[in-house]
């Protein structure tokens, strides 16, 4: 049986907050089932069983062990959809999308939904290593001379917490200390980020002001809008910023064209066609093929953030498309200099040649087909709520459009990237 | 050379105190002609497990490259702090190590392990000294490893005015790598306890690493970082792309000040790695570091 | 929202001193939860005149399980309803008097007094004419003497309207029109499609509500869906939380779509088109106040209001009967007025322009969606306990409260019955009126 394409229905995101702004004290699994609910909403399946909800968050606490199946339970799904988590990093979202568009593909499910969700703001905290090692010895112990000699070893600066550090844990830099340094590989200027940067703001509050994400958002604590969103952004007023990664005349990135902390969750229904109609569901788009690659930034090979440079020329080849065959480009923008990079690699006949294995480069893009409607610099970036953002987006622009194909493009922590074609709906 | 069994191995705490009691600046006199012998040393999984977690790694069926040293370790300052050891204890700088892996190492292999010490030689600031040590298993030498340390203001009367066979701003030479260039692979924020808790597993308390007070009475402005965990843990960031068999030989440059924040350079070389911690202002080396194929004897002999 | 006043005077403690202080006593309403019988009693049924539709009625009321008796013999009357379709003579008039005047001292609490009467405009000369209308006053009088939360409505049966009666009959006896007193609603020939389950009057009906975040929409939406429909709640984007909250109460779709957007009508009706082939119902119930003297109203109030008010229903009404199967065949349409659009209210000119526009919108559009089967109408309320009347400084809410027959404020759900009542297919004959949920408010009466 030739495997059928998964159908893109629709999409559900809560709008994303700042960090410790509207969403402060709301869990990685309130917004989750926040944002399900808003799917059910917009789809009509309150009581209904799905296929299954596949969904994650990069920053988890250990009681959310089982956090989707948990979100699904607390949701207006039926409690009998069956439910588990995802993660890989910030191509949580994208990632589980294809998982549950594969099994449609195969046949294995005829429904289901895909997510992400993050929290900066109710972010899991550790105990202390040592205090953790001494309550787990006293919990192993066999006596109470055992346990109370293992309580005694806790000294009072063991109580001093550990704040989880955005950081990849193999080379202690955080991400932006390894996109300033693929910055500076790709020299990559701060003008073309900033005006990247203002791009995505424009558009954003573009498709916003002409109601676009009406049937793609659903209000959450008061917030409508993603609050990062500036409509007013100009060069000018980024020019003044002082660079926050990479260091001296080399640093060019800054809080604006790097994306902030944020909180929010996104949901995806993906479905058979059959399974649409049935239920009287539009078609939005179709999954066609996804790729995820990998590179080694640990031992010097690569850019923490230039997986996707990879992933993407092997989507391509085994589709027979070159980059230039796509509608729309949406490239995830953790930083403006990751885009940037990212484009310079394919425009270059070196990487191309003597990473990629090509006789030639990729080549460039239009632009005016890039992030249409925004990305991450101006809706900000709560990990895994991100590729849900960025599936729902596209598969509404290709419906819009009536025809094309779409390229999703999402790196991830620990050198990953992961990406994704989908096509209008015939 | 006479070999003299050690059944049980020695205590460090209580080897530190006698050799600060016992010691004698520029004490002089020739190397005890002696090798320690601590026969079939099983590995403690929990040990070996604390060991890991301050050094960074993954806990494996296998021995890290670096941790037979520290089953060795006692035997060296067993022979250091004796007191007709020619060199004085308490302020000895580890200047240079070399491990070499000639098979992996099960964590359940006893090994016997063997240390005597070597090539007593002048050094610009003293004198230098170079504690070997082997682990065995079944009488296969399965690893070996050299500590070369300098004793400040010591004299070599032992090696008769022999100096030290290369020397690179007063220290003994090591690989000659330079990585000063390199981005950072990773950085490192060291912590102000790192050398207590390296300390807690590896028993070697010497008061340098433990305390500011204690550092600045050996000249130091700040408690320093043990130069084994720092190569234990460089090397544990390469260690899924080691071979079977290789030599790590890292020459300790400048010592890291605690807390501090250093970047650890990774490159790929031919037959190997090359790496190095690197002052974050680009203000030098605190040690630089290979990975090769390994030689019979990793130094050359003494002249 | 709590009464605490009527809670008070129902209390076992102090009940019985507000009734020797002579204080009014609002009384608890019969409300409809479902399974409840048509009616908690037995019926009288009693003509003034010939009585033509004594037996229809009887009929009916015996088909929906209620005792119907035709003479009081002293036991406690769920309802009275007097016939005086046959009576043409202000002469016939005193057979009201006898009918009605005993009956009504033995009406149990939240009884029903419905009275059938011709329209006026139908009568054959002035005295026909004359006598009809004495039923208004008739109705109008006896809903104010009503005790107990007892209702009296008139409905007004154009001749050969008679098949098309039942809906509003049953509406009028049932706890579903709980605060809809002194009304007069006509009803005229119509085809009546088979008959759908009274107790399930929108079963596999599709029914749009505008507003359906909170307030009276949600009431709307949430009583549609009990009654069988399924709801396409919609509302403005920002109160998207709340209408998905509704929506999945009630296994519905929320639609966020702000409905003074120039593209909001075609893309409702392509959104009912393509996800439901079509919808049964529309009900326009999102509505806003601006409120300010009219001496000092910006422009920016009185835009909105009309906006939202008035301007989104006809445009929508518009783009919904322009795109083909956006409305289905018998389908009804049901605006919500107010009390201010009838009687006015200081500091509202705009939204009483608004709420007036709609009983002319409604008046208007009736003719042309009579070919199609399709009704339009509206329903003003009163003073509803919602949380804008909650709102309100002490004094203004305890005036509005008490300013009525039934001596209280009605709930959300009072206009949702109704509007129910109007959106059923067999309220065919109700077409282009207003029906006030007010409690008989003294207000434009």
């Amino acid at each position: 049986m030739a495997p059928r394409r998964a159908a893109v229905v629709g999409g559900n995101r809560i709008p994303f907050a700042r960090s410790n702004g509207p969403y402060a004290h709301a869990a990685n699994q309130d917004m989750l089932t926040a944002a399900l609910d808003g799917l059910v909403s917009r789809f009509g399946l309150a009581g209904e069983r799905l296929g299954e909800v596949a969904a994650g968050a990069v920053l988890k606490h250990s009681r959310d062990f089982n956090l989707t199946r948990e979100a699904v339970l607390g949701s207006a799904l039926a409690p009998s959809t069956p439910a588990y988590d995802v993660q890989q990093a910030c191509g949580t979202g994208l990632e589980a999308a294809i998982l549950v568009a594969n099994k449609i593909a195969l046949g294995q499910l005829d429904s289901g939904i895909a997510g992400g969700v993050d929290t900066t703001s109710d972010a899991p905290i550790a105990v202390n290593e040592r205090l953790r090692q001494a309550l787990l010895a006293a919990n192993r112990a066999k006596s109470t001379g055992a346990r109370l000699a293992a309580l005694a070893r806790i000294r009072p600066n063991h109580l001093v917490p550990e704040i989880p550090r955005n950081s990849e844990p193999r080379t202690g830099m955080s991400m932006g200390d390894h996109a300033a340094a693929t910055a500076l590989r790709w020299q990559v200027t701060r003008e073309d980020q900033d005006a990247l940067t203002v791009t995505s703001h424009h558009r954003l509050a573009a498709a916003y002001d002409r109601g676009f994400f009406d049937d793609l958002l659903t209000p959450y604590l008061g917030l409508n809008r993603d609050q990062n969103l500036r409509p007013d952004s100009s060069l000018e007023k980024l020019a003044t910023l002082k660079p926050v990664f990479g260091r001296g005349e080399g640093a060019t990135m800054t809080a604006a064209n790097s994306t902030p902390l944020t909180d929010g969750a996104s949901a995806v229904l993906l479905a058979s066609d059959e399974w649409a109609a049935d239920h009287g569901l539009p078609v939005l788009a179709h999954f066609v093929d996804a790729e995820t690659a990998a590179v080694d930034y640990v031992h010097g090979e690569e850019g923490l953030l230039m997986a996707p440079a990879y992933a993407v020329p092997r989507l391509l080849a085994r589709n027979g498309l070159t980059l230039q065959d796509f509608d729309f480009y949406e490239i995830h923008e953790a930083f403006a200099s990751q885009v940037l990079s990212t484009l310079a690699a394919w425009e270059s006949p070196e990487f191309c040649k003597e990473k990629l294995g090509l006789d030639a480069p990729l080549g460039s893009i239009d632009r005016a087909k890039l992030n249409v409607n925004g990305s991450s610099l101006a809706a900000g970036h709560p990990f895994a709520a991100t590729g849900g953002r960025i599936v729902a987006t596209l598969a509404k622009l290709l419906a819009e459009r009536g025809s094309g194909r779409g390229l999703i493009s999402i790196c991830a922590a620990g050198g990953q990237g992961v990406v994704a074609i989908l096509e209008a709906a015939k | 050379m006479q070999t003299q069994t050690v059944t049980e191995a020695p205590r460090l705490g209580k080897l530190y105190l006698q050799a600060v009691v016992t010691a004698r600046l520029g004490g002089g006199g020739a190397l005890p002609d002696t090798e320690l012998v601590l026969p079939d040393q099983v590995v403690d999984p929990g040990h070996l497990a604390a060991y890991v977690r301050v050094c960074g790694g993954s806990r494996r069926d296998r021995l890290p490259a670096t941790y037979p040293h520290l089953l060795a370790f006692p035997l060296q300052v067993r022979l250091l702090a004796d007191r007709k050891f020619p060199l004085p204890l308490p302020g000895l700088v580890h200047l240079r190590n070399v491990c070499t892996q000639h098979r992996p190492i099960a964590t359940d292999d006893p090994l016997t392990l063997r240390v005597h010490a070597e090539r007593l030689v002048a050094h610009p600031k003293g004198a230098q000294v170079d504690l070997v040590a082997t682990a065995e298993v079944s009488g296969e030498r399965v690893w070996s490893g050299r500590s070369t340390y300098l004793a400040r203001g010591s004299d070599a009367h032992g090696a008769h005015g022999a100096t030290a066979p290369a020397t690179v701003d007063g220290v003994a030479a090591g690989p000659a790598v330079e990585l000063a260039d390199d981005p950072a692979a990773a950085v490192w924020r060291i912590p102000a306890d790192a050398g207590r808790r390296y300390a807690a597993v590896s028993g070697d308390v010497n008061p340098i690493h433990l305390n500011a007070l204690a550092a600045r009475v050996f000249g130091f402005p700040r408690a320093i970082a043990h130069g084994m965990w720092c190569k234990a843990r460089a090397l544990a960031a390469v260690e899924a792309r080691l071979p079977d068999a290789f030599a790590v030989d890292v020459a300790f440059r400048k010592p890291v000040l605690l807390p501090s924040t250093v970047h650890h350079v990774v490159r790929r070389a031919a037959d190997g790695w090359d790496f190095a911690l690197l002052r974050p202002n680009g203000e030098g080396a605190h040690l630089v570091g290979t990975v090769r194929p390994p030689a019979d004897e990793v130094l050359p002999a003494p002249r | 929202m709590s009464d605490w006043y009527r809670d008070m005077t129902n209390s076992a403690v102090l009940g019985g001193l507000t009734r020797r202080l002579g204080l009014p006593r609002p009384a608890v309403l019969r409300r409809h939860t479902p399974g409840d019988p048509l009616l908690t009693g037995p019926a009288l049924v009693v003509a003034a005149g010939t009585g033509p539709l004594v037996a229809a009625v009887s009929d009916l009321l015996r088909a929906d399980g209620a005792e119907v008796r035709f003479e009081a013999d002293g036991e406690r009357l769920a309802a009275v309803v007097l016939d005086a379709t046959g009576a043409e003579t202000p002469a016939e008039l005193e057979e009201v008097r006898t009918a009605l005047g005993p009956a009504l001292r033995r009406l149990a609490p939240s009884g029903r007094v419905v009275i059938l009467g011709r329209p006026p405009v139908e009568a054959d000369g002035p005295t026909a004419a004359a006598t009809r209308q004495a039923l208004v006053g008739i109705a109008r009088s006896v809903a104010k003497e009503a005790r107990g939360g007892a209702t009296a409505n008139l409905i007004q049966v154009s001749d050969g309207a008679e098949d098309a009666l039942a809906s509003t009959l049953r509406f009028f006896l049932s706890g579903r029109s709980a605060y809809v007193s002194g009304q007069v609603v006509r009803v005229s020939p119509a085809e009546v499609p088979d008959a759908a389950d009274p107790t399930t009057p929108h079963a596999g009906r599709v029914a749009v509500v505008t507003g359906a975040a909170r307030g009276i929409g949600a009431s709307i939406a949430e009583t549609l869906a009990r009654d069988g429909a399924t709801v396409i709640c919609v509302d403005i984007p920002a109160q998207g939380q709340a209408l998905s909250t509704v929506a999945n109460r009630i296994g519905g779709t929320a639609l966020q779509l702000d409905i003074t957007a120039a593209d909001a009508p075609a893309r409702l009706a392509e959104h009912v088109v393509e996800r439901h082939g079509g919808a049964d119902v529309i009900v326009h119930n999102a509505g806003i106040t601006r409120d300010k003297l009219l001496a000092n109203m910006d422009e920016a109030r009185w835009a909105s209001v009309i906006a939202v008010n008035l301007e989104a229903q006809l445009r929508i009404n518009a783009a919904l009967l322009e795109t083909a199967g956006a409305l289905k065949e018998n389908a009804r349409i049901v605006c919500v007025s107010s009390m201010s659009g009838i009687a006015g209210n200081r500091g509202q000119v705009n939204y009483a322009a608004s709420k007036a526009g709609v009983i002319g919108l409604v008046e208007a559009t009736a003719p042309l969606l009579r070919e199609r089967g399709a009704t339009i109408n509206a329903v003003a309320p009163g003073f509803i306990e919602t949380e804008m009347t909650a709102a309100m400084p002490f004094g203004t809410r305890e005036v509005g409260r008490r300013i009525n027959s039934l001596s209280q404020g009605g709930l959300p759900v009072d206009v949702a019955e109704t509007i129910g009542w109007l959106a059923q297919t067999a309220s065919a004959g109700v077409t282009g009126q207003t029906v006030r949920v007010c409690g008989q408010s003294l207000l434009g009466a």
